[in-house]
């Protein structure tokens, strides 16, 4: 068996030819889960309830124009699924069931797509390398000693591990698109507002969205398709009219104007990125498209931002996890308020704690004017300055990382290590614009590196068409 | 090294509602600080305009009408609900006897 090695077409149309069965391919994908279990990128399988509909989908006619039918699909644990644990990698979930789906999750289900599991990722999303998950790192399929990436570690594991063709992860500040450079794959962070966040569970409620990880670009946007749309539950939805992503795949990109801000070439990218940027450009260049090097203000702030921001809205968010209603609860507590510290204090683990414990800080008293108030005066300036950018330019490009995934046993000390992993990342995410990260060779021990693509708002099918063009001319 | 108070600590573990031990006190007198000094340079930051960003993308709030939905049932609430008496959730003594 080596279906799950095909595309997505090639698969579709072996089940329309009835060559094989959804159960095919779901048995595949728990083969190849635990011939690679070493890699730890599922927290929870959903072994019985995948094969039992999949049974049921066999049965079934194949629905033609769906390319995605009957395809599994792998789900970052933060994603609420009904009936399936959803931890967020906490000792605080381990034991939490949700009694509704996600609206990505409803959608998917529409489609028939299959479920697989639930993967792994840093507590709470809170994190660059997915190694305070409560569950154990990760591994990188490209080098097992090596980190995935974070916070959305599982879902780029298991995708370039070739265990599961597609799965969802959620980026904050570059959590789909940074582990997506570390393993060679294809993330997208869509615009804020284009995928409902109804049943994510929330970390920095104005950063935090949904997105594909894939093997390539098409089927990435095939899978966007799927996850967009207005939603009632969610009022920070955009009410966009439904589009197709892959509309504008295959045609050239000729006559574009690209900018580069310079930060994003600075001697705090590894030499061997440039020198894959570089190409990326001469390709460009060549194909009649312009590349500018242009000085854009704050970016070298944004992770300053980013710790405000993100860690505030964290421990507001976070407050609900007081041992009450659900979750973990710690016993032998004499008083409530006693309950709440132990359940939090045994229950979070220390990167959560620390993040929880600044953010309470931050918006305390005279602090939230100091602290938070600041830093979204100067998250408007940074919005205005991409918006200055994008009146004159069709993209920005850049590296998506400062160095190719490191060992899984180096920077375990640092507080702030963490933060500036996703050093490029992170604007993207400040001015709520759609950014993606595509593979753009390799360095010399074979490690990844990823182009990070970012366009204007709601503007992701002519990303695809961009980013589509170039993963055929770097081949 | 530079470092917070172990008072500060317990100040800032309050505030956050959560449980530090001796031995983690003495950690997060180093961590924290470190964390407190890198967002300080937000002051240093020079900005022109003091409108707040509060979300990137702006949408209209949409009301919908003053009518019952559905919603789940206290028994499927209950599942997840770590201590249950009957159809209360269970918390330890709120008010003394």
């Amino acid at each position: 068996m080596n279906n799950l090695k095909l595309s997505i077409k090639e698969i579709h149309s072996r089940l329309v030819n009835k060559e094989i069965t959804p159960l095919d391919l779901v048995e595949e994908c728990y083969e190849k889960i635990e011939e690679n279990s070493i890699l730890n990128s599922f927290i929870t399988v959903n072994k019985v309830e995948a094969t039992e509909y999949a049974k049921e989908l066999s049965k079934q006619e194949v629905e033609k124009d769906n390319l995605l039918w009957g395809i599994p699909i792998a789900i970052k644990d933060n994603i609420s699924t009904k009936g399936i644990r959803t931890t967020c990698a906490s000792r605080m979930l381990e034991n939490y069931i949700p009694i509704y789906d996600a609206t990505v999750i409803e959608k998917i289900k529409e489609q028939k797509m299959i479920i697989i599991g639930k993967t792994n990722m840093d507590e709470f999303a809170m994190g660059s390398t997915s190694r305070t998950s409560y569950f154990g790192s990760p591994k990188n399929p490209v080098d097992p000693t090596k980190i995935t990436g974070g916070s959305s570690g599982g879902s780029a594991a298991c995708v370039a591990g070739g265990l599961v063709p597609l799965a969802l992860g959620t980026d904050t500040g570059g959590s789909i698109r940074q582990p997506a450079s570390y393993t060679g794959i294809v993330g997208m962070k869509p615009t804020y507002g284009r995928v409902s966040r109804y049943g994510l569970i929330a970390f920095g409620s104005s950063l935090d969205q949904i997105g594909p990880m894939t093997r390539n670009v098409y089927e990435n946007a095939l899978l966007l398709n799927t996850l967009v749309g207005r939603d009632k539950k969610d009022l920070t939805s955009a009410d966009k009219e439904i589009e197709d992503f892959t509309r504008l795949i295959g045609q050239e990109v000729k006559g574009m104007k690209i900018a580069i801000p310079k930060y994003f070439v600075s001697d705090i990218v590894s030499p061997i990125i440039i020198e894959k940027l570089n190409r990326v450009v001469e390709i460009l260049e060549a194909n009649g498209n312009t590349v500018e090097y242009i000085d854009m203000k704050y970016l070298d702030q944004a992770v300053t931002l980013y710790q405000i921001i993100a860690m505030g809205e964290a421990s507001s968010n976070l407050a609900r996890f007081d041992g009450v209603k659900f979750g973990y609860r710690s016993e032998n507590s004499s008083s409530v308020e006693e309950m709440y510290e132990n359940t939090r204090g045994e229950g979070f683990g220390k990167e959560v704690k620390r993040r929880i414990m600044v953010g309470s800080y931050l918006l305390s008293g005279d602090n939230a004017k100091t602290y938070y108030d600041k830093a979204l005066m100067i998250r408007n300036a940074m919005k205005q300055e991409f918006d200055k950018v994008f009146k004159e330019y069709d993209f920005i490009l850049g590296p998506t990382t400062t160095t190719v995934a490191y060992p899984l046993d180096e920077n375990l000390d640092d507080p702030t290590k963490s933060f500036m992993d996703d050093v490029l990342v992170i604007p993207v995410n400040m001015a709520g614009l759609p950014g993606m990260s595509i593979p753009m060779g390799k360095d010399q021990d074979n490690m990844p590196i990823g182009l990070h693509i970012i366009g204007n708002r709601f503007e992701e099918a002519k990303m695809y068409q961009l980013a589509y063009d170039l993963e055929k001319k770097l081949k | 090294m530079n470092k917070l108070s172990r008072e500060e600590v317990l100040h800032v573990a309050h505030l956050a509602r959560i449980k530090v031990t001796d031995e983690e006190i003495e950690k997060y007198q180093i961590d924290l600080k470190k964390l407190l000094d890198d967002v300080d340079k937000i002051n240093d930051i020079e900005v022109e305009s003091e409108e707040l960003l509060v979300t990137p993308v702006e949408q209209d709030s949409v009301l919908r009408s003053d009518q019952e939905t559905s919603s789940v049932s206290f028994e499927e609430i209950k599942k997840n609900v770590p201590a249950v008496t009957g159809n209360f959730v269970e918390v330890p003594v709120m008010i003394g006897e």
